[in-house]
């Protein structure tokens, strides 16, 4: 290296270069960002902003005949009138969380298990993985016939079995079993982030909190699970960014139904663009969506902050 | 007692994972059957299998709407991968002012839920009589990668030690150069990773298909949805046209499923 930095045709070059062009100069790195930021912002963030300023619109494509009229806050307070914008609302809430919820757990479960040593580890990995790339439309038609089908397959032989009427699970529980398929299909993601952190443990750690006398369960209280708190920091935004948008499990096993009862905020906006064409009101719902996307990150975030400070620093 | 303890967790390592495969495996058993057999109570193992549903829905086309969903898996990541490699390439490896607000600014992008863009994109494509093409999906599901391909690849770069760049740029090499010859073989399996994961999720993407496609531009989850509309009822032919949507991704994301891990996490965890 030091040979080349004072080979001959360098030295030379630099002589015969202008004084002002001496400076080293800095490769022009900004440029390599703009095409990236400018391609996002042109497909993301202004068509946000024309959202916003359809969401003051009265607009319904099937009634051009009604025309287009500039309202203001109107279709906002429409909205907050209607008893299915909060049933929406709650849905949207106890979807998530509840998903989120059951992903920690069952993802913690996973990982501890997959943390050891045994016999064809990675087929059980392959299984445990798998459902992450199943597509939510299938995700959906698997469990809405095979799984929960009160007349046929597993739900009506479980009633059988028990000697009980089956239950039809998608009008009596829809948002339950939204749960389950949004948990089935995200698990193995928070299995194998937080399977990540477990593995990056400095193995010292546990042996001397063995030596210091700590059994398995203070050991995981007390040294894995702070270790693990950047992991599920992360795993917790990666997985609300997907799990707050839930879409393809509801239209395929509910639409949304019966009523709202299983309809989130996702469904609902295009419950109301696509099928009633209201473009004010969709784009409302909208916007809403939005706003709330940011509250949840925002609340989650500088809760987890707070709570783990010592911690994360 | 130690050694009785472990067996047992390794035993209920295997139930689990068994219970939580067996809707796939049950797709895949019952995409094997004859329609008399696939909802019959209780549900059996014991069959004579058959591929004629295999064979049924391949002649009824379903090798269009995979090439559909093929072309916009592809074309969008490459384009994402286009935009976003360079990015994340100067966010990893050079002082940047504010580099820490552009990341994040590109990771909150993701927040945006779709519902929060389609309507004007919708109206947008429509009066510019695009809709039901390919070209607007690769155009979204890029947009939509490409955070994920920035996120991904400036953990694996920063990855690299910055003198080994360092050296190739004394030896006189372009930027360009070190680039291709030196910086991408060292992320080869991360940058391959990325890259099925970009596909993957834009294979599986519904919401957007959905709204801006009907008929000649659908993709796989559309066409399972109508698919399922009008054949719901039988069972065994719905689950062939299900292998058929799964299958392709199931095999990217065995693949890849050791890698997406360090590309997801590392990054933010060691910031």
């Amino acid at each position: 290296m030091a040979e080349n930095l004072i080979s001959p045709p360098k030295v030379e070059k630099i002589t015969l270069e202008k004084p002002r062009k001496l400076k080293p100069k800095k490769p022009p790195v900004k440029r390599l960002l703009y095409p990236g930021l400018i391609f996002v912002a042109l497909v993301t963030q202004i068509p946000f902003i024309m959202t916003i300023y359809y969401s003051l619109q009265k607009w319904n494509v099937m009634r051009p005949d009604l025309g287009i009229d500039f309202t203001g806050l109107t279709n906002y307070l429409y909205y907050f009138k209607q008893p299915q914008f909060y049933t929406v609302l709650k849905n949207t809430l106890i979807l998530t969380f509840g998903s989120l919820i059951l992903c920690l757990i069952l993802g913690v479960i996973f990982a501890l298990l997959m943390n050891r040593q045994f016999f064809a580890k990675g087929i059980v990995r392959t299984m445990f993985v798998s459902p992450f790339f199943v597509m939510p439309a299938v995700a959906g038609i698997v469990w809405k016939t095979m799984v929960t089908n009160p007349n046929y397959g597993f739900s009506a032989y479980f009633g059988e079995l028990t000697n009980s009427t089956p239950i039809d699970w998608l009008s009596q529980h829809p948002l339950l079993i939204i749960i389950l398929i949004v948990t089935w299909l995200w698990t193995p993601f928070f299995m194998l982030v937080l399977l990540a952190g477990l593995q990056s443990l400095p193995q010292e750690l546990l042996e001397a909190a063995e030596i210091d006398g700590a059994n398995k369960g203070q050991q995981l209280l007390y040294i894995v699970l702070p270790h693990l708190l950047r992991y599920f920091e992360v795993v917790i935004m990666l997985g609300l960014i997907f799990i707050l948008q839930v879409f393809g499990e509801i239209f395929v096993t509910t639409s949304g139904g019966p009523g709202y009862a299983s309809t989130n905020l996702s469904f609902y906006t295009y419950r109301e663009g696509f099928q009633n064409w209201e473009i004010g009101g969709a784009s409302t719902i909208g916007v809403i969506t939005v706003i709330l996307t940011i509250i949840v990150m925002t609340f989650l975030f500088s809760f987890m902050r707070r709570r783990f400070k010592e911690e994360l620093m | 007692m130690k050694k009785l303890m472990k067996s047992l967790v390794t035993l209920i390592t295997y139930v689990m994972a068994f219970i939580y495969f067996f809707p796939i495996l049950w797709l895949f058993i019952t995409s094997l059957k004859q329609e008399k057999d696939a909802a019959i109570i209780p549900p059996s193992f014991i069959f004579s299998p058959t591929f004629e549903h295999f064979h049924e829905i391949w002649n009824n086309g379903v090798a269009y709407y995979m090439l559909n969903s093929a072309i916009v898996a592809i074309a969008s990541t490459f384009i994402a991968l286009l935009l976003g490699v360079p990015a994340a390439y100067a966010l990893a490896l050079y002082r940047i002012k504010r580099s820490n607000d552009i990341l994040f600014w590109f990771i909150s992008t993701k927040f945006m839920p779709v519902a929060g863009v389609i309507i004007p994109l919708y109206l947008l494509f429509k009066s510019l009589n695009l809709l039901d093409t390919l070209s607007v999906l690769i155009l979204v599901y890029a947009a939509m990668n490409m955070p994920l391909v920035l996120w991904m690849m400036r953990s694996f770069f920063k990855d690299i030690p910055y003198e080994l760049i360092e050296a190739s740029q004394v030896d006189g090499a372009t930027g360009l150069n070190t680039f291709f010859k030196i910086t991408l073989p060292l992320v080869k399996s991360g940058l391959i990773s990325t890259i099925l994961l970009s596909m993957v999720f834009a294979w599986n993407e519904f919401f957007f298909a959905l709204s801006l496609t009907y008929t000649s531009a659908k993709t796989m989850p559309v066409y399972m949805t109508a698919f399922m509309t009008q054949e719901g009822l039988f069972w065994a032919k719905m689950s062939a046209a299900s292998v058929f949507a799964i299958v392709p991704v199931l095999i990217l994301g065995w693949f890849s499923q050791k890698q997406l891990v360090r590309g997801l996490t590392m990054g933010a965890v060691k910031g």
